[in-house]
């Protein structure tokens, strides 16, 4: 497929059949290169098949091959004008996303109580295959319906924990009603757990302030320890997706809908299996929050323990909670007139800019964070949100990967991959050092560049990077 | 007949070969709970039994990938043993599944979450079933 640059970090690929709308693609020339080896800029001109989508299928700077939508995805469709939504807009692990955490403590509190910290971490984050959840199953049922607000209630978490989470931490629109017994079989072992693969907790310093002023409206400051939390919706989520996966590609026929990926299986919003969709969706979505909300109580309590204080002591409020994985109605401009839209982000971040009225009011004048955790011992990144955006409030979620799990564990053993992190000062609990390999920093594109790009792209300011110091995974 | 392991940017995928359907969905079931972590067929403890009648071929592969890794998260057991037998309708399969608990298992790979249809094929070449299909990660 041929891309043409149309500006500095702007790909486009003309729209042609079948496609209603181009596709683009933010990408500095480097990262450009890296498209070009793998199938993802043909997944960005299947996506611009889908019916009722609008502007074009974007692709954030970090995007890779994925299946339907490439991961660093963006879409829009008109509501009210047959616009689709589509499961594989979403992926299975609805609603996965990023939390962190800021603290009143330092690099040089964290080397003196590393190992208290790290080993409280190791002994309290369930992670991995079977390992069981924090939370009891019970819960399930209320967190469907409301979120973080049923993890508070249940006794995890601080009040003003809702306030910083997208969405309050309770997706409107959940229909409980709609998830399957499957799916919540599969949840309930897995309240307050972290999973595995590229998910994390990792510990982090606030290494650079670039925008000292949203820094200190963030609550962030140079030189302070923060925790970066990455999960979803566990399987509760991936089996939600494939049941509803199972009534979507029948249903399009119905509606005279044809696509060149299967995967894109998608129907009308307005209709009773989108609407369905979006309510499975939602529920599934407040497991998530209330997932992230049980480990960042859980967090808290193992750096009280590890320093001996108070888990109010510790100062780890919330800095925000973004989903990167998840499909909304949100009013945008099209052709200067304002559109109900169905906006799908896949492994794509949110990022309202200043003035937003869905932001909490001391986040207003700034805009919202956006979380872009880099691969396991590189940077992450916070941005915020800026106007004027150019894909509908859209930003990068992660670095993007560039090489497959085969050949990630072919170039170094998981051992050695420790070895070198903890060279560099970086504490590592693995839930098996074995598959450590498959998410070595060199499987995955330079998170600094991607975050430039986002800069240059109008997507998103860089407010400021974050190093880690100690990370935990499955 | 056994698996090869596909590579793929973000998840991981198989495709495998086989003389009967039947054997096929055998391979590719050992071949996805082989990505998570192995255990010998013999040393498998605890049988499970899925049926699955599907609308065609491709979906009676993910359905039946998909029964199975159900199973093997709400009882936490990864798979070894597989006993296919399919018909008697178009699309209609039975697996007896034996499996080892989780623990006991070394993990070669990160946790499967789903089965997709990216890249789906299920199809008789000459007198050789070729299957492929790629999971979520």
């Amino acid at each position: 497929m041929e891309y043409r640059r149309i500006s500095d970090v702007v790909w486009e690929l003309p729209a042609t059949s079948g496609m209603a709308v181009p596709g683009r693609i933010f990408a500095s020339e480097a990262l450009m290169d890296l498209v070009r080896l793998e199938h993802a800029s043909t997944q960005v001109g299947n996506v611009a098949h889908l019916p009722g989508i609008v502007k074009a299928s974007f692709a954030m700077p970090d995007i890779h091959w994925g299946y339907g939508f490439p991961i660093g995805g963006v879409a829009a469709t008109v509501v009210n004008e047959g616009g689709v939504v589509s499961p594989g807009g979403v992926g299975f692990d609805i609603c996965c996303g990023v939390r962190l955490l800021a603290s009143s403590f330092t690099e040089a509190d964290f080397d003196s109580h590393k190992d208290a910290v790290m080993d409280n971490l190791d002994r309290r984050i369930p992670r991995g295959l079977g390992k069981g959840a924090i939370a009891e199953a019970r819960l399930v049922p209320d967190v469907l319906a409301r979120g973080a607000a049923a993890a508070l209630d249940a006794g995890y978490g601080w009040e003003d924990d809702l306030e910083k989470c997208e969405e309050r931490g309770t997706s409107a629109g959940a229909d409980p009603s709609v998830i399957s017994n499957r799916a919540v079989e599969r949840g309930r072992g897995q309240l307050g757990s972290l999973g595995a693969g590229n998910h994390f907790l990792e510990v982090q310093v606030v290494d650079e302030i670039h925008d000292p002023a949203a820094a200190s409206v963030f609550g962030l400051a140079e030189g302070m320890l923060v925790v970066m939390l990455h999960c979803g919706s566990r399987g509760l989520g991936h089996q939600t997706c494939t049941d509803q996966l199972r009534i979507m590609g029948p249903a399009m026929g119905r509606y005279d809908i044809a696509l060149p990926d299967r995967q894109l299986a998608c129907v009308p919003v307005n209709t009773p299996e989108g609407r369905e969709y979006l309510g499975a969706m939602a529920a599934s979505a407040n497991f998530a929050w209330a997932n992230r909300h049980i480990l960042a109580h859980v967090a808290r309590e193992a750096f009280a323990d590890a320093f001996g204080v108070s888990p109010r002591a510790t100062g780890m409020s919330l800095v925000f909670d973004v989903a990167h994985n998840l499909a909304k109605i949100e009013t945008h401009e099209v052709g200067g007139r304002p559109k109900k839209l169905c906006v799908h982000r896949k492994g794509a971040t949110r990022a309202f800019g200043p003035g937003h009225p869905d932001l909490p009011e001391d986040l207003i004048a700034v805009g919202q964070p956006v979380l872009v955790p880099g691969s396991m011992g590189t940077a992450s990144w916070v941005l915020r949100g800026v106007s004027d955006n150019p894909a509908f409030a859209s930003a990068a979620h992660g670095a993007g990967r560039v090489m497959s799990r085969k050949m990630a564990k072919k170039k170094e053993s998981g051992q050695t991959v420790r070895e070198q992190l903890q060279a560099r000062g970086i504490s590592v609990r693995a839930g098996s050092i074995r598959l450590l390999s498959e998410e070595a920093p060199y499987a995955y594109k330079d998170v600094d560049e991607v975050a430039d790009v986002c800069a240059r792209a109008g997507l998103a300011a860089k407010v400021a990077r974050l190093r880690p110091v100690g990370v935990v995974k499955g | 007949m056994p698996f090869r392991v596909l590579s793929h940017t973000a998840d991981t995928g198989i495709e495998a070969t086989a003389n009967t359907l039947g054997d096929l969905i055998g391979e590719l079931c050992a071949g996805m709970f082989g990505l998570i972590g192995s255990a010998e067929p013999a040393s498998a403890k605890k049988w499970v039994e899925v049926e699955v009648v599907a609308q065609g071929m491709e979906e009676l592969v993910v359905d039946t990938l998909s029964e199975l890794l159900y199973h093997s998260e709400v009882e936490n057991l990864i798979f070894c043993a597989f006993r296919v037998s399919t018909g008697p309708k178009d699309f209609a399969a039975r697996v007896k599944a034996g499996g080892v608990l989780v623990g006991a298992v070394e993990p070669v790979g990160p946790p499967i979450k789903a089965v997709t249809y990216h890249d789906l094929v299920v199809e008789q070449r000459d007198d050789v079933w070729f299957g492929r299909v790629y999971f979520d990660v």
